[in-house]
């Protein structure tokens, strides 16, 4: 039994999972294939609707 | 991002799989992979010292290709972690060739190209999948030519230009006029040369070259003995330096004409609601179209953008009022209209031809630029992935899930989220991470109340 969980994949949804995850507690551990996280999120300029910069 | 860096509930594993996984719901046992990224974790700044002076340059996919990086590098720069990794593929050393100068160069002593990748075991209660998406490759359309025409692009590396911290710095030059003035700039470097090595056969000789080359043709040169000894070679690199002049001021005259992108095409459903490839329709797509859109008009307000699709889906709060401010105050023209092809028209401008439907008209219209509007597509390796976690995937290669339970995969304990699930926006991919995280938390109070 154990109150740890894994995360796989380190985009916005994987990002929003450990966040809510690790603020109720839990210990995460977030696997990301590449150098950093960020996903593709990170590679949009901007974000609709509100035109609100991705990082 | 940041926020997860600093966590201290989060263990931030990057660059690392998932190789294995064993047991059931409430007390899995997990094997992960670190590969090795030659820089040690915990002495690397993230300063990029290594950076600038590392010799390979390596096409930047962050950038989708359309600028460099270097052997050793960080994913982007604000990534987080911020520690470097070192690109066996293309890194000197690991290509068996002398360099190293990266290690010398950090002050950390953080390069190590003796480390090596380690196996972790973890004991998780439950496992949540959000690995993602693909663009869709949209060379496999022939008829959009994709991999012919420098000047038709995909909406991510739209996106790109588009950024500030992009390969052009946020301005809307075209791939074919980058093309044209980076080999503008290979040519004056070549030119450079081959005007120093003409220089010394001159001062040589006491000629220039040009009166040379007439000498020569008009058979009027005074052949010294030296002379004789150069005259081949002089006039082969004459004539080579002079043909490679002409072509410079070609495309110098060219490269002096080059305005950014003013007139803008964005296809709809490429890859999406296509019987060819995938049937579903991607979701985002037309909304991201419109944003890259606005974003044009406000970088440029001379920018007219058309979007050409079958319908507009506009669903989602702010949605509509967005499409309709967009079309209102950035000059976008909504086009009903599936493009039929695209060819290569005068100036390397895309040239569309399509029905307008209002119209009922066949037109064909040039543009500066064209963006493709590509399908989520199943990230590649998902397969791997899903025989890992001993999960089903559905027809297309997301994870499965049913209506009832619509973030439980095939087995227990495992939920999935964003478009691992299926193509969804932003909004939708952070609630249904939140919706993720709560189903993890259930089924490890329901594995603790069960014992």
């Amino acid at each position: 039994m154990t109150d740890n969980i894994l995360v796989l994949g380190g985009g916005i949804a994987g990002i929003q999972s450990s966040l809510d995850l690790a603020e109720m507690g839990f210990k995460v551990h977030l696997v990301e294939k590449l150098p950093s996280i960020g996903g593709k999120m990170a590679q949009l300029d901007k974000t609709f609707p509100t035109n609100d910069c991705a990082i | 991002m940041l926020d997860v860096g600093r966590h201290p509930n989060i263990e931030l594993m990057a660059y690392s799989e998932l190789k294995g996984l064993e047991g059931d719901a409430g007390n899995f046992t997990a094997k992960v992979l670190k590969k090795a990224r030659y820089v040690d974790a915990d002495k690397c700044t993230g300063c990029g010292a290594c950076v600038e002076v590392c010799p390979t340059p390596v096409s930047d996919l962050y950038n989708e290709g359309h600028a460099d990086r270097k052997a050793v590098y960080s994913w982007f720069a604000q990534g987080i972690p911020s520690t470097h990794a070192i690109d066996t593929d293309h890194c000197r050393v690991f290509q068996g060739k002398r360099c190293g100068i990266c290690a010398k160069k950090c002050e950390a002593d953080a390069i190590n190209f003796d480390q090596t990748e380690e196996t972790v075991e973890l004991n998780v209660g439950a496992v949540v999948v959000a690995t993602g998406y693909d663009v869709f490759d949209p060379g496999k359309i022939p008829e959009y030519r994709y991999k012919t025409l420098d000047n038709v692009i995909t909406a991510m590396e739209f996106e790109r230009f588009l950024s500030a911290s992009g390969p052009t710095e946020g301005h809307l030059y075209r791939p074919s006029d980058r093309k044209l003035k980076a080999e503008k700039a290979d040519l004056e470097k070549t030119l450079a040369k081959s005007a120093k090595a003409l220089a010394r056969f001159e001062k040589k000789h006491g000629m220039t070259s040009k009166n040379f080359l007439v000498a020569l043709t008009t058979n009027t040169l005074e052949l010294t003995d030296d002379l004789a000894k150069d005259a081949e070679k002089w006039a082969a690199k004459a004539k080579d330096h002079k043909s490679k002049d002409d072509r410079l001021t070609a495309l110098a005259q060219k490269a002096d004409a080059v305005t950014t992108a003013k007139k803008i095409a964005f296809i709809q459903c490429v890859g999406s609601r296509d019987l060819r490839f995938y049937p579903f329709c991607s979701g985002y797509c037309c909304m991201h179209a419109i944003k890259e859109a606005i974003i044009a008009h406000e970088h440029d307000n001379d920018t007219e953008s058309s979007i050409f699709g079958m319908d507009i889906r506009a669903v989602g709060k702010g949605f509509e009022e967005y499409k309709i401010r967009g079309g209102n105050a950035s000059q976008i023209t909504y086009k009903r209209s599936r493009v039929a092809e695209i060819v290569r028209g005068e100036n390397e401008n895309p040239v569309l031809i399509y029905e307008d439907t209002a119209q009922q008209k066949i037109v064909k219209e040039p543009f500066d630029l064209v963006v493709l509007s590509t399908a989520c597509a199943p990230v590649k390796g998902t397969q791997d992935i899903a025989d890992t976690l001993g999960v089903d995937l559905d027809k297309f290669g997301f994870f499965k899930t049913d209506a009832a339970n619509p973030l439980d995969t095939t087995r227990d304990g495992i939920f999935v989220c964003g478009c691992a699930h299926s193509p969804m926006d932003i909004p939708e991919s952070v609630a249904q991470a939140s919706s993720a995280a709560a189903r993890a938390v259930q089924a490890i109070m329901k594995s603790k109340k069960a014992s």
